[in-house]
Parts: structure tokens; sequence; C-alpha cells
């Protein structure tokens, strides 16, 4: 069994010049931690997740490379929380994309693609193979669906 | 002369100049940034001993363990004391004090970063600040750049006032067997005295035009200092530890104790304390971490230099440079003390201090017979000490921590850049060092 067999062939996208209020709004409220990006192409280029979000409303300074490792002495309010969230939220998602999620191609080996599921703990594009076409994502969700249906067949 | 068995001609040439010409290279390959520079000392220092211009023994013999030690140690007990949250604890405290005013945390945070590279390594200092200075500036809605820049500027000042302050400091003191207290009383107060004259342009360029809004100073306010301790058990211990280091460092001399000694007891109690109450595998890890701490490729650049530095001493070039020396000044100490000055802080401006002093202690041990014996020398040594330190300030390339500080200026978006910075650090640092050969001058001459 390999990665195109599990995985979802029709997943939400979004686009590089969306929002990152309108993303955020989306990934908020189905509950996805991470969408992928496309193009007009449907080229996948990137994700983009939950973590961006907590990203713009934390302190610059922490996020800086060697930044700040102890913030607990910041008391900070939700509204100013969102007051660093709207700074951001009318810039484009390119601006807070994930590109070292890991990808697969169709014919990866379920366990393979099991052990990256497990290492980067976010569903997984995949990808045609050589190029960037974005064909499904492969989700805790799909695979942990598709183990379980086992129980019923051999049942 | 150190190693007896030189070959001759290598490569087609002299040892001499074989050993010449592989530093010259060392040098400008250290310049052009291509290659990492521990690779590059490391290498130098193979081709050192398998030319045969020195022997693996007599190439361990160069290196420096007391300087070496002394660095190892303070980098595993700062690693292990910042853990505690005491320096943001610091440099809030020092912001809050001046009511969150602009100019009154950038001057504060100038004193703080002085402080700390006068005890700890100017490298872990400005890790330390920079991040709390971008975050206190990112609140008030004002520029970072006046604040890093003041900032490179007391780290390099306040690392020259004593032993440990600065890499160049720790390598004149080990080799000429002056202390910690040596250091303090002759380069702390003209340390503290520049510094303070540092102010001035910093306040006329930048302080005097730096406002924030109540509000926002409100926020900077907000913030509860004592909450950035995060581990009180841990801070008590470590405080405990750099006290001890610190007397070490103070009295250990008087009692023929070298630093290193004392730094790396510090770091082994620190541990011993630390570790002790865990169990063996917890023990392993706190252990590997905080010999992560230390930065390795400083450590073995410097090891590589110094295998380098006794390579060309071997062959007698140094003692040849320094008579050159002399010719021009005539065997005039006091010409001889201020044109050092100078010279290192130009040369410490546009390259790294450290291979430079690495060079100029044999060169100027040389000198010693001409002057009437080694202590004839200190006055010679705390120009060298002065001119490569303060030097530092004279371009962004001067000083590893002026990068690094570089380096957070442009992830904050507010980029320092090499001309710009130059233009207004070189002048100042000529300044500083234009009052450090009146302080050399009226003190010593």
């Amino acid at each position: 069994m390999n990665a195109s067999e599990v995985m979802d062939p029709n997943p939400t996208t979004l686009k590089p010049e969306d929002t990152i209020e309108r993303a955020a709004k989306y990934i908020m409220q189905k509950r996805y931690r991470n969408l992928p990006i496309v193009d007009d192409d449907g080229c996948y280029i990137g994700m983009f997740g939950v973590n961006c979000l907590l990203k713009h409303v934390i302190p610059k300074a922490v996020f800086i490379d060697h930044g700040l490792e102890n913030v607990s002495f910041i008391h900070e309010s939700l509204e100013e929380l969102y007051q660093r969230f709207s700074n951001v939220k009318d810039l484009p998602i390119s601006l807070c994309m994930n590109k070292e999620v890991e990808t697969v191609k169709p014919d990866t080996p379920l366990t393979e693609t099991l052990l990256l599921l497990y290492k980067s703990k976010t569903s997984i594009p995949v990808l045609e193979e050589g190029s960037c076409k974005l064909l499904g994502m492969v989700s805790y969700w799909d695979i942990g669906k598709s183990i379980m249906n086992r129980e019923q067949v051999d049942a | 002369m150190h190693s007896l068995h030189q070959p001759d001609v290598i490569f087609g040439l002299s040892s001499q100049w074989f050993a010449g010409t592989l530093f010259v290279i060392t040098y400008i390959l250290i310049v052009s940034e291509r290659l990492n520079r521990a690779i590059i000392s490391m290498m130098a220092a193979a081709l050192m001993i398998i030319s045969g211009v020195l022997t693996q023994q007599a190439a361990v013999e160069g290196v420096d363990f007391n300087t070496i030690g002394l660095l190892t140690g303070m980098m595993i007990i700062v690693g292990i004391t910042k853990d505690s949250g005491v320096f943001q604890y610091l440099a809030i405290r020092s912001a809050k004090v001046v009511k969150a005013d602009p100019w009154g945390i950038l001057v504060m945070l100038m004193l703080v970063t002085a402080l700390l590279s006068a005890l700890l390594d100017n490298v872990t200092t400005v890790l330390l600040i920079a991040p709390i200075t971008i975050l206190i500036t990112d609140t008030l809605k004002i520029s970072v750049y006046p604040y890093l820049f003041a900032e490179i500027f007391s780290s390099n000042i306040g690392g020259t006032a004593t032993l440990i302050g600065d890499p160049p400091n720790i390598m004149i003191g080990s080799a000429t067997g002056l202390g910690y207290n040596d250091f303090l009383f002759n380069l702390a107060p003209i340390s503290i005295f520049i510094l303070l004259v540092s102010i001035i342009p910093i306040y006329l360029i930048w302080g005097r035009h730096l406002i924030a809004d109540p509000k926002l100073i409100n926020k900077v306010m907000s913030y509860r200092e004592i909450d950035a301790i995060k581990d009180w058990v841990l801070l008590k211990k470590s405080l405990f530890v750099l006290t001890l280091v610190m007397l070490g460092f103070i009295v250990g001399h008087d009692y023929g104790l070298q630093p290193a000694t004392v730094a790396m007891f510090g770091a082994a109690l620190l541990l011993t304390l630390n570790c002790l109450p865990q169990g063996q595998e917890k023990q392993s890890k706190m252990v590997a971490r905080a010999l992560n701490e230390v930065e390795w490729v400083t450590i073995f650049f410097f090891i590589g230099l110094f295998i380098l530095v006794y390579g060309i001493e071997s062959t007698g070039l140094l003692e040849s440079l320094a008579h050159q020396v002399l010719d021009l000044t005539e065997g005039d100490k006091t010409i001889t003390a201020i044109s050092i000055l100078f010279v290192s802080a130009v040369a410490s401006s546009v390259v790294d201090n450290i291979p430079f002093v690495a060079t100029m202690i044999p060169l100027i041990k040389n000198m010693a017979v001409t002057f009437g014996g080694s202590q004839e020398l200190v006055p010679i040594w705390w120009s060298l000490a002065l001119g490569s330190c303060l030097g530092g300030n004279g371009s962004l390339v001067g000083a590893s921590a002026n990068l690094i500080v570089a380096g957070f200026a442009e992830r904050s978006g507010q980029p320092i850049h090499f001309l710009p910075f130059m233009l207004i650090a070189f002048p100042m640092m000529m300044v500083s060092v234009l009052i450090s050969s009146i302080y050399v001058y009226l003190r010593y001459f």
C-alpha cells in the first residue's frame, strides 16, 4: 500500500494571495491545524497553519534567530494580542508560509508515509512525481480511518 | 627558537618564509570569511606540523591552555546561569528604573551591557541583551538602531575593563602573568571614562530625538521582571559560584592560581551543585547541555591560532619583526607604546583582534631586552589591550559581538549597514583611542 491509496484527493486549499485574516478565520472555523497553499496552476508552494497565527501574536523578539527564550515577565491581554495580529491580518499568507513540511510522492510506501506523518506532526502533501502539482493530502484522520476500517473488514 | 629540527627548505622556501607565507594566507582567508575561521586555523596549524616547522609536541606546547580553560570554564558557567533568567531580570529592571523613558533605557542598557561584558564575554552579553532590547523598542514603537549601536560600543568598552572581558585581555593576562586586579586597576578606570564620553555623541545623534507614547511606556512598566527569574534555586547556586569565581580571580593570583583553574573549578562546582540531586540519565543530559553552551568554534579557532603563531615564532620571524618595529620607533618606549595602541586599534577594527593579539604578544615579548626586562613592557601591554579591545568598535567586522548585534538588527527589520555604521563608529573609536593614549602617557611615562 502507498500514499496515494490513503490520501484525500480533494483537500481544501488556500491561495498565496489570500489574507492572513481570511485564512485564519477559515482554519479556526473548520478546526484545521494546517492547510496547503497552491497557486493558480495547482502547484503546491507551502503550508499555512495555526502556528503562523501564534507567531504573529507573540512579540517578534521571541521568533527571531537567538530570540527571547523567556517571556514569563510579559503579561498581556487579549486586546494586546489582537493589536499585534491586526498589524499583519491584511497581509497575504505567502508571507507566513511553512515551506519546511516534508512531501511524499503517490508511490511512497505506507510505512514511510506514516513515519513522516509521525515526525512532522502535520498533514503531508502528496505531489505528482517530478512536479509540484498537489494530488492530495495524507492526514492522521485518513490513515486512522483506513486502519479502523480494516477492523470492520476483518470482523 | 622552540623547534630544533626544522627543515631548511619547505616547498622551495626557507622555514621562515614558509611559515610567514602560511601565516599571511591564513590571515587573508580569515578576513575573506570564505571558510569558517575555525577550519582555517586548524588547517594552518596542521600544515605547520606537517611541513616540519613544528613537531606535534612543540605545537601542543604552543597552545595557551590558560586562555582556553578560562574561556571554556566561563562559557559553561554563563550557559548554566542564563537559564535562571537573571540577565533578563537585570535588563528589564534597568529599563523600569528609569521609568521606561526611551533615552534613560538606552543609557541603562549601555551600562548593563558594559557591566556584563566586563564580567562575561561580549558575545554572550549581546546575545542576552539584544533580544530584550528588540522587545522593549518594539513595544515602545521606536527604532532599535541607536540601542543596538550603543550596545556594540558598550560591549567592547566594557570588555576592555577586565581580564576576562575580552579575549585579547585573556591572552595578554595569560602570556604576561598580569592578574585580574592588574587589569581592573589599570583598565577599568579609563574604560568607565570612555563609556561616559561615548554617551555624548549617541545622545546628540539619536538620544535627544527619542520619544515614546506614554501608553506604550506603561506597557513596558507593566513587565514583571521578578517573573523573569524562572529558577530561584539555580539562581542562588549560579550567583554563589559566580561570586566565588570572581573572588578567585581577585585573590587567586597572589596564591599562584591561574584564571583557567578558577573558571574550570567554578564550572565543575556549578555542574556538581546542579547535577547532584539528579539521576544518572538526567545528569548526562545536563552535562551535555552545559558543554553545548561552549562555543567550540571559537575554542578551536584559538587552538589553531596558537599553534600557527608559535610556528612563526619558532622560525625567528617575529623576533626580526620586533627589531624592525623598534628600529621604526628608535627604541623609544613611549613612541612604541602609543604606536602599538593606535596600530592595534586600526588593525582590530578591520581584522579579528584575536589573531592580531596572538601575533603581537610574542612580538612584544621580543622587545623585553631592548627596554630592560619584561617588567618594562607593562605599559605596552596596556596599550595593546586598549587598542585591540577598543578597536573592535571601529567597524562592523571589528568584533564578533558587533556581527551578532548586526544579525539581530537585520532580523528585526532595521539592518545596521557597514558604511553608515563605520562613519559614526570609526571616529568615535578613534576618540576613545586618543583618550587612551593620553591616559597611557600620563599614567605610565
